[in-house]
């Protein structure tokens, strides 16, 4: 009790000053005196002007000091108050009397590169309470059993105070028609209940590119930490509640679509009435996207690749059901389309998502649904890579293009006790390092592995050209968790291995030679692999893969911002002739390796009936206790490159007869052309 | 003793002196010279200063009834044409008469038939038939003067004994514990004042005044001591922490969480924010009292209100106007021949300045809340009357200044 101390230590020192001047001015009577003893004129004016009169004169100079000093503490304090902090006081009267709410601003829709939307808004409309209402048992439980939700639940969120303690908070969103209207009808017996419009998340097209896209929920505490510690004015101010961007387009384009919130100052009575309009800003609707995604290949590309896996399970590969597929143009880097399965609805995180269904897409067992695997999964490149290792073989001088290794399906190039079987146990025979692309020989490039673990001026070679190419490195491409990947050397093994015997951190001949076929250590994204071969068939230069094709404002202005392509890296070519073998390799992979594969292509041509010429790689990763990991990737038109498709299945088996299909329906609904053969697939290569 | 045939004729001649003495008054006195015109025109213009701003309360708040205020303003200029005309000195012989007459006003709220109580108020009568209600503690402030003054005024100005001087205190003592019995803490500050200003006025010892402060603080000081012990120790509070806080809330009115606390933030806001010139007239503006911020905007903090609208300089004149009122009452007090005359108008002094400076003072901040209204300006007919009905005394008290007969 610091006041009443206050008051007994002002009381005591009152006291102890009274009584010294008691005291004192009983010691020195006579000289300290209102009253008038002796020596005062008496006023002969007065009837009877004597010593009486006099004293009351003293007296009433006492009374009319008292007086004064009551009036001059008045004025001082009133000058104090009304001069002085009269500011200070006029804001608290202006924090009085106006509420501030805020309005949000509705956030941008997506589209596609050709306008077709991919996520927009809906009108939702959303239940609303002050956290006074929590204490009314009745009300909270009549809001409940209208509401349909736990008494707990609804109280919970009354209670909650996130949204700031004087605003109404949010009990439901998304309430169903019925139950407002409910409410409404019943209003005495939801006084301090209220109906608010909100905008939800609407995705038109279901699951359909939902990895890119992304999701959104309410803003976390940690960006809103981050934010109180941030100086950055330019920021958006996020209040708790909001709804934002957590993954794809949506996360990574935050800061376009949010939009800037609108605040409404009201004017309010004592009681919290709305008696006025003070003021208003209008909120800013977050800008439109416009991605690079054509709707029609996103959905070939989400097709295509059920369909490889589909195929897959059909083969008896009864793992497959995650996996891969996307689309590149070449010419600049733009994604048309990108797939990964299994995928999951993102409008099942709209109003937030049931802790259930959010344990269910984070389960192995259900095999992860919410990772891109297009960016974030990483691979074993297994024989898409060939097309890299025979470059290095043919820069390095390691082998040449006449060549030819004699491949009987067993290669003891490193000595019998190392022997290799080739993915053909019978042997492909004689081969040029082309005809190894083609059939996808072993042994051929065994010996460029081999060549380069001999080579002591360029032991790692291999490894510099795959990284010439933007392997082990991000892409760059504008979606959130891109892996890195990575490309094995000596010194890597020594750190990795570090807990195991010196001898394990070797790095040994069967290292070179897994990495040269794009097995063991060796680890890609679907993405990287589908850029390296977007610089293979461009003749060495890679774009910045990416989503975003332009910004269109909803400022007013309308302006519309386009996003440039950037180049990513334009690797160094040794000679032309090399790259026309590879690329000469490729095309025989799709029309020579098999007549099984070609069938499907043969039948692939333009509008006006001309064929198109594709080439392509297939491969297949091996794990131990995993069926193989099937891959393909294509660019066509052979002669003028625009389109690179990739589709990776995991545990799908061999990638000419389960990624071809993705593959070729893609193509097929890019030149509009769909795929009649029937032809099976037997096609075994890797 | 004297027979009845001399009393009766010491009356006789004492009427005849008093008819005497009122035409030698009429005769040499102008029409307006048994009016003070300082404490006439001061009253006026306060009375006048106080409907507008009860009109301008009533623009906002229903129960400022301003037709109501109005009807209190006749009433209490009747009463104080009729006090002008009374000689007040007639007072002086009630005596204790007085002092009954006081009882029976403090105590009227709780007579069966008069008493009223409505809307959390208490202290009110209600007047069977005619259906007026009055809170009469007002008039209780006038009567405890009259008969303090008629009291002290026995000693003629000088208080030798210090038992005449014990007695005076004594029986204040008891006219105070008796309103504090009837539950207004805020009137009965305000009339211990206003009779401690007579006996003060009435000529003790400067010492044994001095010595009476000095016991009094102490007093107070030594119960909050005790209470601080007695609940540290005995968890025996001797008055309630709500109690308490309620008090002393206006020490630290930005941190107190009680309904008082808020009251006194939303009535120091409204003061400050009205600046030097007012924010003006009306809810759009003057927020703090025109959409109900400001709680008794037009009775209590009828101040709070005034400095919103009108601001320093509102303030600032309406203090002038009280100084030339309660000036020229001491001037009135200086003027009167009678010792009687000038207790009452020293007590008059006293109340009035008392009463301003508390009400003013809780406005914004200065003392604690205590439920008091300020003269002439708060809303409420029984304050009002009364205070005119002073105002008459007062002109009474001029107009019957001289020693005559």
């Amino acid at each position: 009790m610091d006041a009443q101390f206050v008051v007994i230590i002002a009381g005591l020192a009152l006291v102890a000053v009274i009584v010294f001047s008691v005291f004192f001015l009983r010691g020195y009577s006579g000289k300290f005196t209102f009253d008038t003893k002796t020596g005062t004129t008496p006023r002969a004016s007065e009837g009877e002007g004597n010593t009486q009169q006099a004293a009351f004169k003293g007296r009433f100079t006492v009374l009319s000091l008292g007086v004064g000093a009551a009036f001059a503490a008045i004025v001082a304090k009133l000058w104090s108050m009304q001069m002085v902090s009269a500011d200070h006081y006029e804001q608290l009267a202006e924090e009085n009397r106006t509420r501030t709410v805020t309005t949000p601003a509705q956030r941008g829709r997506i589209l596609d590169r050709n306008g077709e939307v991919l996520v927009t808004n809906r009108p939702s409309l959303a239940v609303t309470a002050y956290s006074s209402l929590a204490d009314d048992e009745i009300l909270v439980r009549h809001l409940a059993n209208t509401l349909g939700m736990p008494y707990v639940a609804v109280r919970r969120n009354i209670q909650d105070n996130t949204e700031g303690a004087q605003s109404a908070h949010t009990v439901a969103t998304d309430v169903d028609r019925r139950a407002v209207a409910y409410i409404k009808e019943h209003g005495s017996a939801f006084d301090g209940v209220e109906i608010a419009e909100r905008s939800e998340r609407l995705y038109p097209n279901g699951t359909t590119a939902a990895h890119l896209l992304g999701y959104t929920g309410t803003v976390s505490q940690e960006t809103l930490d981050a934010q109180e510690k941030s100086d950055d004015p330019a920021a958006i101010k996020y209040q708790s509640g909001d709804i934002v961007g957590q993954a794809g387009i949506e996360a990574q384009y935050e800061s376009v679509l949010q939009g800037i919130r609108g605040e409404q100052t009201v004017r309010v009575d004592a009681d919290g009435n709305v008696v006025g309009q003070a003021d208003a800003i209008d909120p800013q609707p977050g800008s439109d996207i416009r991605l690079t995604i054509d709707l029609k290949i996103q959905k070939a590309c989400e097709e295509g690749l059920q369909r490889s896996i589909a195929q897959a399970r059909k083969q008896g590969y009864v793992n497959a059901g995650a996996g891969a597929c996307l689309c590149i143009d070449c010419t600049n880097g733009e994604i048309l389309g990108m797939a990964s399965a299994p995928s999951y609805d993102p409008g099942s995180f709209t109003g937030g998502i049931s802790q259930d269904l959010w344990n269910q897409l984070n389960d192995e067992a259900n095999l992860y649904p919410l990772m891109n695997r297009a960016v974030a999964g990483q691979y074993m490149s297994a024989s898409t890579i060939k097309s890299l290792s025979a470059l290095a073989g043919l820069e390095y001088g390691i082998t040449t293009a006449d060549t030819v290794v004699t491949c009987t399906g067993f290669w003891t190039g490193l000595g019998e006790e190392y022997g290799q079987y080739c993915w053909d146990h019978d042997g492909h025979g004689p081969m040029t390092l082309q005809q190894g692309i083609i059939m996808s020989c072993d042994p051929v490039f065994y010996e460029i592995g081999k060549g380069f673990y001999y080579d002591d001026k360029n032991p790692e070679g291999l490894q510099e050209m795959f990284r010439r190419w933007g392997l082990g490195q991000q892409t760059g491409v504008d979606l959130g968790g891109e892996a890195v990947g990575r490309v094995p050397d000596a010194a890597w093994k020594k750190e990795a291995f570090a807990d195991y015997s010196s001898e394990d951190q070797q790095w040994r001949p069967g290292d070179m030679t897994n990495l040269v076929i794009g097995q063991g250590d060796i680890l890609v994204t679907p993405l990287q692999m589908a850029t390296v071969y977007c610089g293979i068939a461009n003749g060495g230069t890679e774009y910045v893969p990416h989503l975003l094709k332009s910004v269109v404002r909803r400022d007013g202005s309308g302006d519309v911002v386009e996003n440039e392509p950037k180049e990513r890296l334009t690797a160094h070519i040794n000679s032309d002739a090399d790259l026309e073998l590879v690329r000469g390799g490729l095309k025989g992979v799709i029309y020579e390796e098999s007549p099984s594969t070609a069938a499907h292509f043969n039948n692939l041509t333009d509008e006006n009936g001309q064929p198109i010429t594709v080439a392509g790689k297939t491969g297949t990763g091996e794990k131990t206790d995993e069926d193989e990991y099937a891959w393909f990737i294509a660019y066509a038109p052979y002669e003028n490159p625009k389109y690179v498709v990739a589709c990776l299945c995991e545990q799908g088996g061999f990638g000419a007869s389960t990624c071809l299909y993705a593959i070729r329906d893609v193509l097929g609904v890019i030149y509009d052309c769909p795929d009649t053969s029937t032809e099976s697939v037997s096609d075994s290569s890797r | 003793m004297a027979s009845p045939a001399t009393a009766r004729k010491v009356a006789a001649e004492k009427r005849n002196l008093t008819r005497v003495n009122k035409q030698v008054a009429r005769k040499h006195q102008g029409a307006f010279d048994g009016v003070n015109i300082p404490v006439a025109v001061a009253a006026l213009l306060l009375v006048v200063y106080g409907c507008f701003i009860i009109w301008t309360a009533s623009l906002s708040i229903e129960e400022a009834s301003f037709p109501r205020q109005l009807l209190g303003v006749a009433i209490g200029t009747g009463l104080a044409i009729a006090a002008w005309n009374f000689d007040y000195r007639a007072f002086a012989n009630w005596s204790h008469m007085l002092l009954v007459l006081d009882f029976i006003l403090i105590f009227a709220p709780f007579i069966p038939g008069l008493s009223y109580e409505g809307g959390g108020m208490t202290g009110w009568i209600r007047f069977p038939i005619i259906g007026l209600t009055f809170q009469p503690v007002e008039l209780v402030k006038l009567v405890t003067v009259l008969y303090m003054a008629s009291v002290t005024a026995e000693y003629n100005g000088e208080i030798t004994s210090l038992r005449d001087y014990l007695r005076l205190c004594a029986v204040l003592g008891v006219i105070f514990l008796g309103i504090l019995i009837q539950g207004d803490l805020g009137s009965g500050i305000v009339v211990f004042v206003a009779g401690a200003v007579v006996i003060a006025m009435g000529g003790p010892k400067r010492e044994w005044v001095l010595a009476t402060l000095a016991l009094l603080v102490g007093f107070i000081a030594l119960f909050f001591a005790l209470n601080s012990i007695t609940t540290a120790y005995f968890d025996f509070p001797l008055i309630s922490q709500y109690r308490l806080d309620r008090l002393l809330v206006f020490l630290n009115p930005e941190g107190a969480t009680s309904e008082e606390g808020y009251n006194l933030l939303q009535s120091l806001i409204a003061v400050g924010s009205g600046g030097f010139f007012g924010r003006g007239i009306g809810a759009a503006t003057a927020s703090q009292s025109g959409a109900g911020f400001l709680p008794e905007a037009h009775t209590d903090f009828v101040f709070a209100l005034l400095c919103e609208q009108l601001g320093f300089v509102g303030a600032l004149l309406l203090l002038v106007l009280y100084l030339m009122l309660i000036f020229g009452a001491i001037h009135v007090a200086g003027r009167c021949e009678s010792v009687f005359g000038r207790l009452v108008a020293a007590g008059i002094v006293g109340m009035w300045t008392f009463q301003i400076f508390e009400n003013i003072g809780m406005c914004i901040g200065l003392m604690p809340i205590t439920g008091i209204p300020l003269p002439f300006i708060s809303f409420g007919s029984s304050s009002m009357m009364v205070q005119l009905l002073v105002v008459g005394v007062v002109q009474s008290i001029w107009r019957h200044r001289s020693k005559a007969a």
